[in-house]
């Protein structure tokens, strides 16, 4: 393991006996104080899908001497345990990530293996998944990550009564549709379009959408580049000012800053008929889904975030989460096992296990599956759009590094609460 | 000083022999404990709190994020906190929180705590009441408020016609509002409880004699019931303090130190700083800035209050 | 006190109840009624069905180990500082000297240190000794936080053993920790039940050793279950505040068996 600093060396060095003398007392706890031998822990984002990564793991320790151990943590503490355990002894074996920017400083400093052996022993690692994923946990010509899971695109759900009953036929296609709607339901008091601002994350959906639209994906790029006079520009700002204008057309009420999507309080009002509207990932189905199956099937409707007239951006890009990934830690005592692991992220079983619960991984078999899909309508739907693609950008938190995370989720939190303004945002965006 | 403060407040006596010989007068010190006995705890506190707090000064002087080693970094990270808008912005939201805390609190309280006092049998079924916000936890509590203040579907939404749009956490006004509220209704129970202990305590006579002199329940209470409380006061009011610096947890959950950073108290602000930016240098520069506040502010109201030479409020607390 | 009326005291007491009292209700009521009624009816009405699924749902979803967690950190807590501070506190009032009076005020001082501040140096501590994630590596700086107040509380009550007692012991010949368990515990039997009820609340609260020292569902302590819950249950309003009402449980059942000595024990606190 590497050594997890200096300072930690000190006050361990002239407390571990100190300590000691009080354990003494104590006996052990549950948990896992130190790691038994053929022993490989996994740390996994937590939530429900996590059913699957468990079934996966039974099947690999069925027949392995190296036993796999799923160590689940909570989704929303998960960046930030990781990145604390990161350096540790309590290093997990195999990581989750999202690729880019989730994992740079980790490869910066040395603490992930290139899995560039691995591929060449076995070049299906590599082959079996769709190419523009694979390359999002590519760094510096290295590969570092295994897809896994699946792909979340973000996408324009509505609530199909809702727009029926407002006299809205389509799903808005152009912006000036979108912005037509939004008075519509704004006039019969609906409010247009839900949005959990007080996760934050809801709210950089828009940013990541307009910017795209607008600019076109290179601006992103060159700003995550290093190129910061790219937030300056002309187009930055225009997207800036159509965000503003629907902010203050009432797309969102006036209490979004109060409402949650992970407590619910989001889809609530697109299920419950009181928000016509969301741009939400597709798991916006899945939380939909167990809460009100039916309303999931029947009503919930779902479009590509509409077209921009005039913008640089192709209508068919999209923006989310291009996919889940696998990493090895570097110290890890096992990576002929953690190999082996890797290679059931292509299998038959997998992919199957994946799509029933309603995520699409992305390997070039997925398609063969669809039709297992729990939806299989919204499965095609979804991985053609992710096909089609000629652009999917990663969500702006993921692909910068964790540490910016706060600063941008507080820009686009202030920026669309009035707290900031145009100038304001591009400062803080600047100073990344 | 250099006597205990158990001893000063009785006769002095002749230091006795040492530990082991028979004692033949009585008060010896024969038959009192060395430090030693003191020692354990006094360890175990210093491992988990004092050599801490000497590596989180030490690593407010570096750079670090968690992977490899801390860089030294001379005095960058104090030199950025003091520039840091958030910074210091999130002292004076702390120090708004702790005021408006003790503000709300400590009249209700003392209101609350005296009337309890009383014997009545509807004061005991009532107090029995006002005291379940004290079984429930801090998390318990704030993921409660969370879902009865949900603008769409909790409380707010039925009574639109005190809440308007909801909106109650999407202003800064309104979450500092919540936070402030919350707070009181968290911890009133608990010090009410402190003077209704207290408020038993005050010998009866006291108010007999007021009486006979025409005092009204109101001179009363002014008069006899508050400079009896007085030494409550204070142990409330540092209670108060400390909690209110620390305070972490609902501001996490409710507000998320939001909007904005419009509830990002320093407490947060570190943590946020520590584990969501991983910048643990300048993580722990705030931290040391937290200690010190606190310690001022313990060290303020000891001295105003004369606490420490208080017999009584020192065995109270 | 005096049993004349006070109307205004009174009023206040009613209003206040109605603020304390609402959210309990809207809490229970909740956790009765489906998610889908829970939403149709908004939060003050009345329930008109009845169900446990909500409880069931919650226990299912794995309460019941975080029950578990908390119950051994709270023992465990109240079990170390039960250890620690009696001597401590009998060193700190019957001692002359003068290191025991300097522990004294670092104590004093210890108070002022918030748990907070400390939490990156502990988090690599209790990761080199390999407690992370282990509930011993929860019970350990909790207990060492909890350590000031209780200490200044023990010592107060411990101060008013009259010196004549101990001076009885003393011409028995009594050691000094004869005279400790002879004189001192049995005389301190309120103070012991102060901080075992403040170290137990502490304990059963904690909060933030527990977020950065564990991680996985097998340590899990019921505050960081509810935190999780928060966006693991969603939407579902009443499975949550199911939660919220069985993290409660315990604390309820020891106040209801151990009422006199949980409020005189917090009372105990605010001085005489």
């Amino acid at each position: 393991m590497n050594n997890h600093g200096w300072v930690a060396r000190t006050i361990a060095g002239g407390a571990a006996l100190a300590l000691g003398l009080t354990m003494a007392g104590c006996s052990g706890e549950s948990g896992a104080s130190s790691r038994p031998e053929n022993e490989l822990h996994v740390a996994m984002y937590g939530d429900a899908g996590n059913v699957v990564e468990q079934k996966m793991i039974d099947a690999f320790n069925a027949t392995s001497e190296v036993k796999i151990v799923l160590d689940k943590i909570p989704g929303g503490e998960y960046q930030s345990k990781l990145q604390t355990i990161m350096d540790t002894p309590t290093a997990p074996d195999i990581f989750f990530n999202w690729g880019g920017g989730s994992i740079k400083s980790f490869v910066d400093a040395d603490l992930v293996l290139p899995l560039d052996d691995f591929i060449k022993e076995d070049p299906q690692l590599k082959d079996a998944f769709l190419p523009s994923v694979f390359e999002t946990a590519v760094i510096d010509g290295k590969a570092y990550g295994i897809p896994m899971r699946g792909t979340q695109p973000v996408m324009l759900f509505n609530n199909s009564k809702v727009l029926a009953d407002a006299g809205i036929s389509n799903p808005p296609a152009t912006w000036d549709e979108l912005l037509e709607d939004v008075k519509i339901l704004k006039d019969k008091g609906i409010t247009p379009i839900a949005l959990g601002a007080g996760d934050r994350w809801p709210t950089l959906m828009w940013f990541e959408y307009l910017y795209d639209r607008v600019a076109g994906e290179g601006l992103f790029q060159k700003a995550l580049e290093g190129d910061t006079s790219v937030w300056e520009s002309e187009e930055s700002r225009k997207a800036l000012g159509m965000l503003r204008e629907l902010v203050d057309a009432g797309a969102f009420g006036t209490n979004f800053d109060s409402v949650k999507f992970t407590d619910g309080g989001s889809p609530a009002l697109l299920a419950s008929g009181k928000a016509g509207f969301e741009l939400m990932g597709s798991w916006e189905y899945s939380t939909q889904q167990s809460n009100d199956a039916t309303f999931a099937a029947e009503v919930l409707g779902y479009s590509e975030f509409p077209k921009i007239d005039g913008g640089k951006g192709n209508e068919d890009n999209l923006v989310g989460n291009t996919n889940n990934f696998y990493s090895v830690h570097k110290n890890t005592r096992y990576p002929e096992a953690a190999r082996d692991f890797l290679k059931l992220m292509y299998s038959d079983q997998f992919v199957q296990e994946q799509v029933a619960i309603g995520n699409l991984p992305t390997t070039t078999n997925t398609e063969k599956f669809l039709d297992k899909a729990a939806d299989p309508e919204y499965a095609k739907y979804q991985f053609n759009l992710v096909k089609e693609a000629p652009s999917f950008q990663l969500s702006w938190d993921q692909a910068y590094p964790p540490e910016a995370t706060v600063t941008i989720l507080t820009a686009v939190s202030q920026f669309f609460s009035g707290q900031i303004d145009e100038d304001g945002f591009i400062k803080a965006m600047q100073s990344l | 000083m250099t006597t205990t403060l158990a001893n000063r407040r009785r006769p002095e006596r002749a230091g006795g022999p040492e530990k082991g010989r028979p004692a033949r007068r009585g008060g010896s010190s024969s038959s009192r404990p060395g430090f030693v006995w003191a020692l354990p705890a006094t360890i175990f506190f210093g491992l988990f709190a004092l050599v801490p707090l000497v590596a989180v000064a030490v690593l407010s002087f570096t750079s670090w994020s968690g992977l490899g080693d801390p860089k030294f970094v001379g005095l960058k990270n104090w030199e950025a906190l003091f520039e840091d808008p958030v910074m210091l912005q999130s002292l004076w939201l702390s120090l708004l929180f702790i005021a408006l805390g003790i503000i709300t609190q400590t009249p209700l309280s003392i209101l609350l705590g005296v009337w309890a006092a009383g014997n009545q049998k509807n004061r005991a079924i009532l107090s029995a009441i006002y005291f379940v916000p004290l079984l429930l936890s801090s998390a318990a509590i704030s993921v409660l408020w969370r879902a009865l203040l949900d603008p769409n579907f909790g409380i707010p939404g039925q009574l639109s016609w005190l809440f308007g749009d909801g909106n109650l956490l999407g202003t800064q006004t309104g979450a500092i509002a919540v936070l402030i509220f919350v707070g009181m209704w968290q911890f009133t129970p608990f010090h009410t409880l402190i003077y209704q202990g207290a408020a038993r305590q005050i010998p009866p006579v006291l108010y007999q004699a007021a009486s006979i002199d025409g005092a009204g329940t109101v001179r009363q209470f002014f008069s006899i019931t508050l400079p009896q409380l007085k030494n409550s006061i204070i142990t409330s009011v540092i209670l108060m303090v400390v909690g209110g610096l620390t305070t972490f947890e609902t501001v996490l959950i409710l507000t998320n130190g939001g909007p904005g950073t419009g509830t990002t108290i320093t407490a947060f602000h570190m943590y946020q700083e520590a584990f969501r930016r991983f910048d643990f240098g300048t993580g722990s520069a705030i931290a040391l800035v937290l200690v010190v506040i606190s310690t001022a502010i313990s060290f303020a109201v000891v001295r105003v209050s004369g606490y420490d030479k208080m017999r009584s409020s020192m065995e109270g607390l | 006190m005096k049993t004349r009326p006070n109307y205004l005291a009174g009023a206040g007491a009613f209003i206040w109840l109605a603020i304390v009292a609402v959210p309990l209700y809207v809490m229970l009521s909740a956790t009765f009624q489906t998610r889908a009624e829970f939403g149709d009816n908004g939060p003050l009405s009345f329930p008109s069905s009845f169900t446990l699924q909500n409880y069931v749902d919650a226990i299912s979803s794995g309460f019941g180990r975080y029950f578990l967690n908390t119950v051994i950190v709270t023992l465990g807590v109240v079990g170390l500082v039960l250890l620690l501070v009696p001597p401590l506190s009998y060193a700190i009032v019957r001692s002359q000297s003068r290191a025991a009076t300097a522990i004294f005020r670092l104590f004093l001082l210890g108070l002022a240190i918030p748990a907070q501040a400390v939490i990156v140096p502990v988090f690599y501590l209790i990761n080199t000794v390999g407690l992370y994630d282990n509930l011993l590596g929860v019970i350990l700086p909790t207990a060492a936080f909890a350590l000031p107040i209780c200490t200044i509380i023990l010592s107060g009550t411990m101060r008013d053993i009259t010196p004549d007692l101990y001076e009885a012991m003393a011409m028995d010949g009594a050691s000094p920790a004869r005279a400790f368990l002879r004189l001192v515990l049995p005389l301190s039997k309120g103070g012991l039940s102060t901080i075992a009820v403040f170290s137990a609340l502490q304990a059963w609260n904690g909060f933030l050793f527990p977020l950065i020292l564990t991680q996985s569902e097998s340590t899990r302590v019921v505050t960081l279950g509810l935190f999780n819950f928060q966006t693991q249950f969603g939407i579902n309003i009443p499975g949550l505040l199911a939660a919220v009402t069985l993290s409660m449980v315990p604390v309820l059942l020891a106040y209801l068996f151990a009422r006199r000595a949980l409020v005189q024990g917090l009372m105990g606190a605010g001085g005489k």
